[in-house]
């Protein structure tokens, strides 16, 4: 069963055409993440769904309705931190608890076990505005799971959050990707779409790509890169390693080279054996698997995010 | 209902937390009736300072109430568009005539207490007012219309202003000069002829005057605020501005683009 049904999505600002005929299915329970880069629409993409914008042509669908009429269904995080800074951890959820219409014991209850569940309680007590970035995205992707929300829109959730927050943000949405909840997450990070069950890359208001992150990946061709540093550089060490990369090419970077091979562990054995046989010492050998970026950056020669 | 205690109780917290609303709304007021008991009546009869301290006691309570609409009103929309919850808002259940009305609400009981301690202030300074009684009913009408035309036109900053700084600097910007040139930080009888009728039609400042002339008497007013014409005109202009600023805020706040 479809949980989202897209068909034929523009939007327009002005002159500026933001979604150009985005079709979109995702099924129920499905962790469904949609990756560009600024500006590629995804965000808008996101908004309409909410019922937040309306389109300028084409249909959305949330379990067969439209999404003005399926408000109840959709837990919305937009990227903002939308939460009060003014109000407590525990405040907050209780305005959303009872702008949903739940009466003070209920409202109190259910929000004591959101807190709990998102890991909180401790800290329910403390106002928002003193919270990490981590804590503040729990909590307002917990403004989101009130029951009856079956599909779960998050906009660029881990922007700005530290590795240590983002693993533990992922943590919680394993736990909600257990109940069959469908999530919709936007962002412009490869390793936070790598999660998902299926991946749409988008660029300019298409949809370019669209599939699970490994088939994306063995569809589009690419490479593991194997970084090689040796005690010296040399062009017989070039030369030795040229003969390991699958299109011969072999970059000098400045410490050492870089291979490409469809088989990158097979071959990180044999080039050390290989340079070691011929007398040159291997000091630091990897292997970089390819990633949602380069696949995005091989589909259309841009970066997903800019290199600071 | 819990929709509309929502939005109140929320407001009335963040009002209540944010420091520099509690200055602009609550100390800022309190400084001018110090000031305006201690220093600006010191060449003034003795008999008639207490009701002069009275009239600046009222004003201050109006610029109160005019400061918590007119500025912390549109920083409040202001800063929930710019942090993203007006979107969450919009993606939830919720009518947005029920977050106007908890908002409004909230604004409400934040002036009530900012009024509240700017009279208590003022009342231990020695204001004293000659009229008491039945006749306070009035002036709590005039203040109360204060609120709805001061709530009126925050709702059209916070509407058409998008951004927290620049609604909150255009508010008070607003507040500030329109309370100047209408006459309650001086006398009526001080202003030019050209600002004494803006005094009259402004809602804020005629039903600051008619607070006063209601408490006081038409020495500290300056005029005859309580005609039926000039009642009719305070009480129709602030209706006016509420209305206008509810519509203009459930139409442009809250329409998805």
């Amino acid at each position: 069963m479809n949980a989202i049904c897209v068909e034929n999505l523009t939007k327009r600002y002005g002159a500026n055409e933001v979604l150009k005929g985005v079709n979109l299915k995702v099924e129920e329970g499905e962790f469904y993440a949609l990756m560009g880069p600024n500006g590629s629409g995804k965000t808008t993409l996101a908004a309409i769904i909410a019922s937040v914008r309306m389109p300028t042509s084409g249909s959305v669908d949330i379990y067969g309705r439209k999404p003005w009429q399926a408000k109840e269904w959709i837990g919305y995080v937009p990227q903002e931190n939308f939460s009060s800074p003014e109000l407590t951890g525990r405040e907050n959820l209780m305005y959303f608890a009872k702008l949903l219409g739940y009466s003070g014991s209920q409202a109190e209850n259910l929000v004591s076990e959101m807190l709990d569940r998102i890991g909180l309680s401790v800290d329910a007590d403390k106002r928002v505005g003193k919270y990490s970035g981590g804590m503040r995205k729990r909590l307002e992707v917990a403004t989101a799971l009130f029951p009856g929300v079956r599909i779960l829109i998050l906009d660029e959730p881990t922007t700005g959050l530290d590795p240590a927050a983002r693993r533990n943000f992922f943590g919680l949405i394993e736990e909600i990707k257990d109940e069959q909840t469908t999530i919709f997450l936007i962002t412009h990070i490869g390793a936070d779409a790598e999660l998902a069950s299926r991946v749409g890359l988008i660029d300019e208001g298409k949809i370019i790509a669209e599939d699970t992150p490994e088939a994306l990946k063995r569809i589009h061709g690419l490479e593991d890169v194997i970084t090689v540093e040796t005690a010296a550089q040399s062009e017989k060490v070039a030369n030795i390693l040229r003969e390991f990369s699958d299109d011969k090419r072999v970059l000098e970077t400045e410490a050492g080279y870089r291979i490409f091979s469809k088989n990158g562990d097979k071959v990180l054995a044999e080039v050390v054996r290989n340079l070691d046989y011929a007398g040159h010492k291997v000091t630091r050998i990897e292997v970089a698997r390819p990633s949602l970026e380069g696949v995005f950056f091989k589909l259309t020669q841009k970066m997903v995010r800019e290199v600071g | 209902m819990s929709q509309i205690a929502a939005a109140f109780t929320k407001t009335i917290k963040e009002f209540l937390r944010l420091r520099t609303m509690l200055f602009w709304t609550i100390a800022w007021p309190i400084v001018w009736v110090l000031i305006g008991s201690f220093v600006f009546v010191s060449g003034a009869p003795k008999e008639i300072v207490p009701y002069l301290r009275g009239a600046t006691t009222i004003s201050m309570m109006v610029f109160a109430l005019t400061i918590a609409g007119i500025a912390n009103l549109p920083g409040n929309i202001a800063s929930d568009r710019e942090n993203g919850l007006l979107a969450k808002l919009m993606s939830m259940p919720i009518s947005p005539w029920k977050d106007f009305t908890g908002r409004i609400l909230g604004l409400a009981a934040f002036s009530c207490i900012a009024a509240a301690l700017v009279t208590a202030v003022g009342l231990a300074c020695g204001a004293r007012f000659s009229n008491t009684g039945i006749r306070v009913l009035p002036a709590v009408g005039f203040l109360l219309l204060v609120i709805c035309a001061s709530a009126g036109i925050g709702l059209l900053v916070g509407t058409f202003i998008r951004r927290l700084q620049g609604a909150v600097m255009t508010g008070v910007g607003i507040a500030v000069v329109t309370s100047s040139v209408s006459g309650m930080f001086m006398p009526y009888s001080a202003l030019p002829p050209l600002l004494q009728q803006f005094a009259r039609v402004y809602p804020i400042s005629s039903a600051n005057s008619s607070a006063i002339y209601a408490l006081i008497g038409e020495g500290m007013a300056g005029y005859n605020p309580l005609t039926p014409s000039q009642t009719g005109l305070t009480v129709g202009l602030a209706l006016f501005l509420l209305v206008l600023g509810t519509i203009l805020y459930s139409r442009f706040c809250w329409r998805s683009e």
